[in-house]
């Protein structure tokens, strides 16, 4: 689909969101996520909450024993995120890299230290029926009490879930509830998994987060550090 | 190889303009890139604007786009004779079709001021001591600091160290601390690493509008600084997407003219 007509389609959604506003949206609570996080932890070759592999299927299995194996004698060509593609999500959330929420009435802003990359989820509104596939999906946000939870689908199937190469398919849909400790230092977030062409079932992980006050994200450009395939 | 045919037999049918040439030597060799329309205003029945002066929150849309940005349209900037002569051989070079490689080719960011001459969607997010530019193309981000100095040492780099304060109703946004790597304009005007730039944002139009007017100065390139205006429409019809250089987009064409391939 073309930028043009993306924006046409933008338009119609903007239009609902409006709607939506306009017959009252759920108030965001006191709870303000503003400020730049760090990762704490490892999160590179991702587990279930219970500690075991995902689930997945044997197609999606044989895939990452692939990636496993070319890992393993240093081909990481699998991987986009060495030619400065963005690592889609939830990847992202979990690399070690710092990034920044700025919350808005409108949406929740996260401008992420790694290459620069921003990620917009957009309150008031739902997911679009047919997303077109982006490198980071189409997020919503809404407040369920004082957590915010996070719907994102319409991802492209060029990118991985961890660094170990967990593969995903177009059909991913991820749910994210995010949970702020009590003095605000702390953020713990809940990641859904749901793919069904590549997992048996869907599946959840989590992260937590520490806040760095005082920290600028200093401008990081992937393209400073790595040859493009053009060059 | 088009445009000097153009040039050679004359304006093209219709009411298209003379294509412009550096200093208007007429010479093929130093044509321009022809400017484009750019944005216009919001369609009928779009959220109105704010009218606060001091809240420049919102999506903003440059109108024209021009590839030269020196103090009027089709006029270089103000480079000393060696500068100038770097300028002429890029422009030259593009009109072979063998362009000089710049950052933004390379997936870089596109520097100052280039990156505010974007044909692409800009976002304005404020919050406490902080502007925020989340700009469309090639997702760069600019951090406008309210609350504290420049550095005295600042790190150069692609977009350097801003820092703003409002004077009355104009947000003022002071540069410094870029490195060397970006061109001035999409031409190829240079610049040092004592490039400083101000910006100088109002709202205008009840709010329709955002003036910039840009000041450029750099000891080093250029014989004496300079400044330009240009005018952003107030966009709440219109979202950034989705921008990733490094996967090699294809731009879609805008107000029909494609920007790049």
């Amino acid at each position: 689909m073309t930028r043009g007509a993306r924006r046409a389609r933008l338009g119609v959604a903007l239009l609902a969101a409006a709607l939506v506003i306009a017959s009252g949206a759920p108030a965001s609570p006191a709870v303000d996520l503003t400020g730049v996080w760090s990762l704490t932890g490892r999160h590179s070759a991702l587990r279930t909450l219970e500690g075991t592999l995902p689930p997945l299927k044997p197609a999606a299995r044989a895939i990452y024993q692939e990636h496993r194996r070319a890992a393993a004698r240093g081909d990481r060509s699998f991987d986009g995120v060495g030619r400065c593609l963005p690592p889609g999500l939830p990847r992202l959330m979990l690399m070690d890299e710092p990034f920044e929420i700025l919350q808005k009435p409108q949406a929740l802003y996260f401008l992420f230290q790694l290459n620069r990359l921003p990620r917009r989820a957009y309150f008031g509104e739902q997911l679009p029926p047919d997303p077109d596939p982006l490198w980071l999906g189409y997020s919503v946000a809404r407040w369920d009490g004082g957590d915010l939870v996070i719907e994102s689908a319409g991802f492209n199937d060029s990118t991985l879930l961890d660094d170990a190469g967990l593969p995903h398919s177009a059909a991913l849909h991820l749910t994210e509830h995010y949970r702020l400790s009590e003095d605000g230092r702390h953020l713990h977030v809940r990641f859904t998994i749901d793919d069904p062409q590549t997992f048996t079932h869907p599946w959840d992980t989590a992260a937590d987060y520490v806040k760095r006050p005082g920290y600028e994200i200093p401008e990081e450009v992937c393209a400073d550090h790595t040859r493009l395939r053009s060059r | 190889m088009l445009v000097a045919i153009i040039l050679l037999t004359g304006t093209a049918a219709g009411a298209a303009p003379p294509v412009r040439t550096l200093f208007n030597s007429g010479d093929p060799t130093l044509a321009l890139t022809p400017p484009l329309k750019g944005a216009g205003p919001a369609p009928p029945g779009s959220a109105a604007p704010n009218p606060d002066p001091h809240d420049l929150q919102g999506v903003w849309w440059l109108q024209g786009y021009e590839y030269l940005l020196g103090p009027e349209p089709g006029v270089a900037p103000p480079l000393k004779p060696e500068y100038m002569q770097v300028l002429e051989r890029r422009i030259r070079a593009k009109n072979r079709g063998t362009p000089e490689a710049d950052a933004s080719t390379q997936c870089l960011p596109h520097g100052m001021p280039r990156l505010m001459e974007s044909p692409y969607p800009i976002e304005i997010i404020a919050t406490p001591g902080r502007i925020t530019f989340l700009h469309e193309v090639a997702h760069n981000i600019r951090r406008i600091w309210l609350d504290r100095p420049h550095p005295a040492h600042p790190r150069p780099t692609y977009l350097g160290d801003s820092v703003g304060h409002w004077e009355g109703d104009t947000l003022v946004v002071d540069t410094i601390g870029l490195n060397d790597r970006t061109f001035i304009d999409d031409e190829g005007s240079s610049h040092s690493t004592r490039l400083h730039v101000v910006e100088r944002y109002r709202k205008i139009e009840g709010g329709a509008e955002l003036e910039l007017v840009m000041r450029v100065e750099d000891p080093v390139t250029l014989e004496h600084p300079y400044s330009y205006r240009r005018i952003y429409h107030w966009r709440p019809d219109v979202r950034p997407q989705e921008y990733i250089c490094e996967e090699n987009n294809r731009n879609a064409p805008v107000n029909g003219v494609t920007v790049a391939k």
